[in-house]
C-alpha cells in the first residue's frame, strides 16, 4: 500500500468511522488514532528526508483524468510534521470537550485537507485541498454561530476564486498545473519576458488576496476573530495552529513558483524585491493592527483569535524579508507559532469546559484550582511574550536578525511593538484568568481532564525542547537551501553578525535563579495569608466585592487609541455587506414585483435581444 | 572543561554589581534630595533598607507565584548583567547580542507583574496594567533606536560595538545615532521608573503599584533586583553609546554620569498620565527613531 496515501486519508477516514459508530469512547479513540497515524508515519520518514542527496518522496495517483502528484520532501515534511503534531493535539484536547461525532467528522477532514495542501505537487491536488479544508473547517463554524460562518465562507469564497483565476492564468500562460514544471517555465520566461509586467502583477494580486484570506493578514483577517472563537476551543488548536499555516506555505509557494519571474517583472525597490516588501508590510501590518487589537478584548477567545492573526503576520513578515534568514526565520516561528498557540488554545478549551465562561470579567483566582493548566498556560506565555529560553525567542530573534540585517528597520520596529503588544495581552489574560479574588459560582472548579493535558504536555514539550536546543530546528531547515544560513551547533544560533546560545542562557537563568533563591531559602519563613488579606488604606476587605480588576484593563490604551479605533474594518465590511444587500432588495423589488404583466415584457425583451443577436 | 576564572568573574561581577546598584539607588535619593534642597538620607541608605528587610522574622506569601515572582525577577536580571560586556570583562557576552540582552532586561519585569498580579490587591493590578501600557508605548521607540546601533555598526554582538566604538569614535558622534541616543535616553527614563514615567509605581496614587503588597524578605529580593537591573541598564547604556570602557572604573564614571541626566530629568518633570504618555512616546520619539533608523541604514 501506497504510505503517502495512508498518511493523507488516515484523518479523514477515522473521521468518517468515528461519525459512523459514534459510540462514545470508542469514536474518541478512533479519531485520536486516526490523528496519530500521519505523525508516525512522518517521523518513520525523517531519515529519508534528511539524508543527503534524496529528492524526497513523490508519488502519483489517476483520479478523473487528473495525475495528482504528492510530495514530501524537506519543506513540505517540515508543514505537514507540524500539521500532525498540532492535529494530534487537537484530537486529544476534542477527546475531553467534543460531545458530538459531527465535529470529529469535520474536524478530522480538515486534517486531510491541510496535509493534502502541504504534499500537493500540482494545483489540481492543491486546490482540491484547499476546498476540503475550507469547507470542513466552515462546517465547524457553521455549527456554532451562522453569522461568523458566513463571513468566513465569503471571504473564502472570495479567496477560492481569486485563486482559481490565478491558476488558470498561469495555465494559460504555461500550459501546465505541475509546480516543477510551472517553476521551469516562470524561470524560463524571466529570461525572456513573454508574460508582461501587468499579467504578473495580477497573478501575484490574486494569489495574495487567497492566500492572505487564509492566513488572516489585515485587511482580510475579518473572518479570523469569529471564526476562530465559534466552534469548539479544541478545534481551534488546529484551526489557528495548522490551518492557517496553509496561508502562509501558499506564500512561500509564490516564491518558489515564482519568486524570480516577480522579481524579474515587478522590479526591485531601494535594493529589496518589491513582491516581497509589499508581502512584509502586509506582515508588519498585521503584526501591529491585529496585536492592538487583542490588547482591546474583552473575550478570552476574542483575545487569542486576534493574537493568532498577529502572529501569523510575524511569518508573513519573516517571508516578507525575502532573505535565507527571514525565511528560516519565518518557518521556525510557523513551528512556534503552532505550539505556543495550540497550547493556548487547548488552556482556553480546558477553561471553557470547567466554568463555561468566555469573558474575562466571570473569571479569576483559578490558579489554585487547576495548577497543571496553569502551569501549561504559563509555558505558553512565556514562548508568546519571548522569553528566552523558549521557541517563542528563537524564532522571533531570527526575525529580528533577519528584518534588520535586510535593512528593513521599520518592519523590525513592528516586530519590537508587536512583542510589545504580545507581553501585555498575555499577562493581562494570565491575571484576569489566573489570579485576583476567585468569583463565588468558581469556587468547586475542577482541573482538566486526563486526555486534554495529555494534548497540552504534546504541544509544551516542544515549546521548550526547541527553546533550549533551537538548532534542531534550524539544521534540518538550513537543508532548504545550498548552503547552511544559520551556523551554531544545536544550542547555540549564529547569523552572519549575531548569536544567541540558548542553552548558556538557561544556564545563566538557573543559576540567577539559584542565587536568588538561596536568598529567599535562607530568609524569614513565611505565612500564608488569603487574597483578601491585602493593603488597601484601611478598608476591609470583604469577598462582597470583588476589587480585581478585569473588565477594561487596558481602558487607557483605548483612550490613547481614541482617534484610531474610530475606523474598523469589521464595520467596514458589514456596511458594505448591507449595501450590497439594500442594493439586490432594490432590485428584487422592482423587478420580480409579482406582476405577471412585467415578467411578460421581460420575456419578450430577451427574446427580442436574442433575435437581434441572432441566436433564434 | 569548566572554566573556573570565568566563574569567578561572574560571581565577582554579580557582587560587584549588586553593591553598585544599591549606591546608585542611594546617590539617586541623595541628589534627587538635593535639588529639592533637602538634605537626603545617607548614600548607603538603601544597603541599610535591604539589610532590614532581610532581617524580619516573618513575611508573608500569597502562594507560590507570589515568592516565585521576586525570585525570577532577580534571576532574569542577573542572567540579563552577565551578558553585557562590563569593562575589561567580557563575561559572557561573545554568546549573546543585542536583541538577546534586550529581551533579558525585559524578563524581570514579567517576574515583578507575576508576583504583583498574584497577590489580588487591586494597587498591584493597577500597578501591572499601568507597567504594561509604558512597556508597549516605550517599545517601538525603543526598538528603533537599537535598531539603528545595529543598522549603523552592522552587527548585533555587544562586543564588536564597543569595539568598533573605540576604533571609530562613541556612537553619539555619529549624528544618527545621536538621534538614536536622544531617543534612547527618553525611553531610559521609563526603563527606570523616573519621572515622568514613573506611571507604574506612582507612591501618591497607588502607593508603589506592584510593590505595594512586598515585605520583608520578598521587598528586599525586589530592592536588590532593582539595584542590579540599575547597574545592567546604565551600563547598557554606557556600552551602547558611550564606547564601553576599558575599566571598572570608566565604566562606573560613564554609568554616573548617565544616572545623573536621569536624576536631572526626573526632578523637573511632573508624572505623565498613561496615556499622555502612550501619546508622548508615539510622537516625538518615534519621529526622531524614524529619522534615525533611516539616517543609519543610510
Amino acid at each position: 500500500m501506497n504510505e503517502l496515501m495512508i498518511m493523507l486519508f488516515a484523518p479523514l477516514i477515522a473521521g468518517f468511522i468515528a461519525w459512523a459508530l459514534d459510540i462514545r469512547g470508542i469514536r474518541e479513540i478512533v479519531g485520536v488514532i486516526g490523528a496519530a497515524v500521519p505523525l508516525g508515519i512522518l517521523v518513520k520518514y525523517y531519515p529519508t528526508i534528511t539524508s543527503k542527496g534524496t529528492e524526497g518522496i513523490v508519488q502519483t495517483i489517476n483520479v478523473g483524468g487528473f495525475h495528482l502528484v504528492f510530495q514530501l520532501n524537506t519543506l513540505t515534511w517540515y508543514f505537514a510534521v507540524i500539521a500532525s503534531l498540532v492535529g494530534v493535539a487537537m484530537a486529544f484536547g476534542m477527546a475531553s470537550t467534543s460531545k458530538n461525532s459531527y465535529e470529529w467528522l469535520f474536524a478530522l477532514m480538515s486534517y486531510t485537507g491541510v496535509l493534502g495542501v502541504f504534499l500537493s505537487g500540482d494545483f489540481v491536488g492543491f486546490f482540491l485541498f484547499w476546498e476540503i479544508m475550507t469547507f470542513a473547517s466552515f462546517m465547524m463554524v457553521l455549527r456554532r454561530n451562522k453569522h461568523e460562518s458566513l463571513k468566513y465562507f465569503v471571504l473564502s469564497i472570495i479567496g477560492a476564486y481569486a485563486m482559481l483565476i490565478a491558476i488558470g492564468l498561469l495555465y494559460a500562460k504555461t500550459g501546465t498545473l505541475d509546480f516543477n514544471t510551472i517553476r521551469q517555465a516562470l524561470y524560463m520566461d524571466a529570461m525572456i519576458g513573454s508574460i508582461s509586467r501587468g499579467e504578473m502583477a495580477l497573478i501575484f494580486g490574486l494569489f495574495v488576496t487567497a492566500f492572505g484570506v487564509k492566513a488572516g493578514a489585515v485587511p482580510l483577517h475579518v473572518w479570523a476573530p469569529g471564526a476562530y472563537s465559534e466552534v469548539d476551543q479544541s478545534y481551534t488548536t488546529f484551526f489557528s495552529g495548522a490551518l492557517s499555516k496553509a496561508g502562509a506555505y501558499g506564500f512561500l509557494l509564490l516564491y518558489i513558483l515564482m519568486g524570480v519571474k516577480l522579481v524579474s517583472a515587478l522590479g526591485v525597490w531601494h535594493n529589496h524585491m518589491l513582491f516581497a516588501y509589499i508581502i512584509a508590510w502586509i506582515g508588519a501590518i498585521t503584526v501591529v493592527v491585529a496585536g492592538f487589537l487583542a490588547v482591546l478584548q474583552e473575550d478570552i477567545r476574542k483575545l487569542f483569535a486576534y493574537s493568532s492573526v498577529s502572529q501569523v503576520g510575524y511569518i508573513l513578515l519573516g517571508l516578507g524579508v525575502g532573505t535565507p534568514l527571514g525565511i528560516i526565520g519565518a518557518l521556525f516561528h510557523v513551528l512556534s507559532h503552532a505550539v505556543f498557540k495550540g497550547l493556548f488554545w487547548l488552556v482556553v478549551a480546558a477553561l471553557i469546559l470547567r466554568t463555561g465562561k468566555t469573558k474575562f470579567e466571570d473569571f479569576g483566582g483559578l490558579a489554585e484550582k487547576m495548577p497543571v493548566t496553569f502551569s501549561m498556560a504559563l509555558i505558553a506565555v512565556l514562548s508568546l511574550a519571548g522569553i528566552p529560553p523558549m521557541a517563542g525567542f528563537a524564532s522571533k530573534w531570527l526575525l529580528y536578525e533577519a528584518a534588520i540585517n535586510a535593512h528593513m528597520p521599520l518592519v523590525a520596529g513592528a516586530i519590537f511593538l508587536g512583542s510589545g503588544l504580545a507581553f501585555a495581552y498575555v499577562v493581562r489574560f494570565l491575571y484576569a484568568v489566573w489570579f485576583g479574588q476567585r468569583p463565588s459560582d468558581l469556587e468547586d472548579v475542577k482541573e482538566a481532564p486526563l486526555p486534554i493535558l495529555i494534548g497540552m504536555a504534546v504541544l509544551a514539550i516542544p515549546n521548550i525542547v526547541f527553546g533550549i536546543a533551537p538548532g534542531l530546528v534550524t539544521k534540518y531547515l538550513n537543508g532548504l537551501f545550498s548552503e547552511p544560513v544559520v551556523t551554531g551547533d544545536y544550542f547555540k544560533l549564529v547569523t552572519t553578525n549575531g548569536t544567541y546560545n540558548a542553552l548558556l542562557v538557561t544556564i545563566l537563568l538557573v543559576f540567577g535563579l539559584a542565587v536568588a533563591g538561596i536568598v529567599f531559602i535562607y530568609g524569614a519563613k513565611t505565612r500564608k495569608v488569603p487574597v483578601t488579606d491585602t493593603y488597601q488604606s484601611g478598608n476591609p476587605v470583604t469577598e462582597d466585592y470583588n476589587l480585581s480588576m478585569r473588565r477594561h484593563f487596558y481602558r487607557p490604551l483605548a483612550e490613547a487609541l481614541e482617534f484610531w479605533l474610530r475606523y474598523s474594518w469589521d464595520r467596514f465590511y458589514e456596511r458594505l455587506a448591507g449595501l450590497a444587500e439594500d442594493f439586490a432588495d432594490t432590485l428584487r423589488e422592482g423587478i420580480y414585483n409579482g406582476n405577471v404583466q412585467s415578467y411578460a415584457w421581460y420575456l419578450a425583451i430577451i427574446l427580442l435581444i436574442l433575435a437581434l443577436w441572432g441566436v433564434l | 572543561m569548566f572554566e573556573w576564572k570565568l566563574a569567578l568573574e561572574a560571581i565577582g561581577m554579580v557582587i560587584y554589581a549588586t553593591f553598585m546598584g544599591f549606591i546608585f539607588m542611594g546617590i539617586e535619593r541623595k541628589a534627587m534630595a538635593r535639588i529639592q534642597r533637602r538634605v537626603g538620607p545617607p548614600i548607603y541608605q538603601p544597603i541599610i533598607d535591604t539589610l532590614k528587610l532581610l532581617g524580619k522574622k516573618e513575611s508573608v506569601s500569597h502562594g507560590f507565584i507570589y515568592d516565585f515572582g521576586p525570585v525570577f525577577a532577580l534571576g532574569a536580571s542577573i542572567a540579563a548583567l552577565l551578558f553585557i560586556p562590563l569593562a575589561n570583562f567580557q563575561l559572557f557576552s561573545s554568546n549573546a547580542d543585542l536583541i538577546v540582552v534586550a529581551y533579558l532586561l525585559e524578563v524581570p519585569m514579567l517576574g515583578i507583574m507575576l508576583g504583583a498580579m498574584s497577590s489580588g490587591n487591586p494597587y498591584s493590578a493597577v500597578g501591572v496594567q499601568r507597567g504594561l501600557l509604558t512597556m508597549v508605548a516605550m517599545q517601538l521607540p525603543y526598538g528603533l533606536a537599537l535598531i539603528a546601533i545595529a543598522q549603523y555598526w552592522g552587527t548585533f554582538k555587544l562586543n564588536s560595538i564597543v569595539a568598533l566604538q573605540q576604533l571609530h569614535g562613541w556612537s553619539i558622534t555619529v549624528p544618527a545615532l545621536l538621534l538614536a541616543f536622544i531617543v534612547f535616553d527618553i525611553v531610559f527614563q521609563a526603563m527606570l521608573g523616573l519621572e515622568p514615567f514613573d506611571i507604574i509605581t506612582a507612591p501618591a496614587e497607588i502607593s508603589m503599584g506592584p510593590m505595594v503588597e512586598y515585605g520583608g524578605k520578598h521587598a528586599a529580593l525586589l530592592f536588590t533586583q532593582h539595584a542590579v537591573q540599575l547597574f545592567a541598564e546604565t551600563a547598557f547604556f554606557a556600552v551602547l553609546f558611550l564606547g564601553g570602557a576599558s575599566n571598572l572604573l570608566e565604566l562606573l564614571i560613564k554609568q554616573i554620569a548617565v544616572l545623573f541626566i536621569a536624576i536631572f530629568i526626573a526632578s523637573i518633570y511632573p508624572r505623565f498620565t498613561i496615556d499622555q504618555a502612550a501619546k508622548f512616546f508615539w510622537k516625538w520619539p518615534t519621529i526622531l527613531g524614524i529619522i534615525a533608523v533611516i539616517l543609519a541604514g543610510w
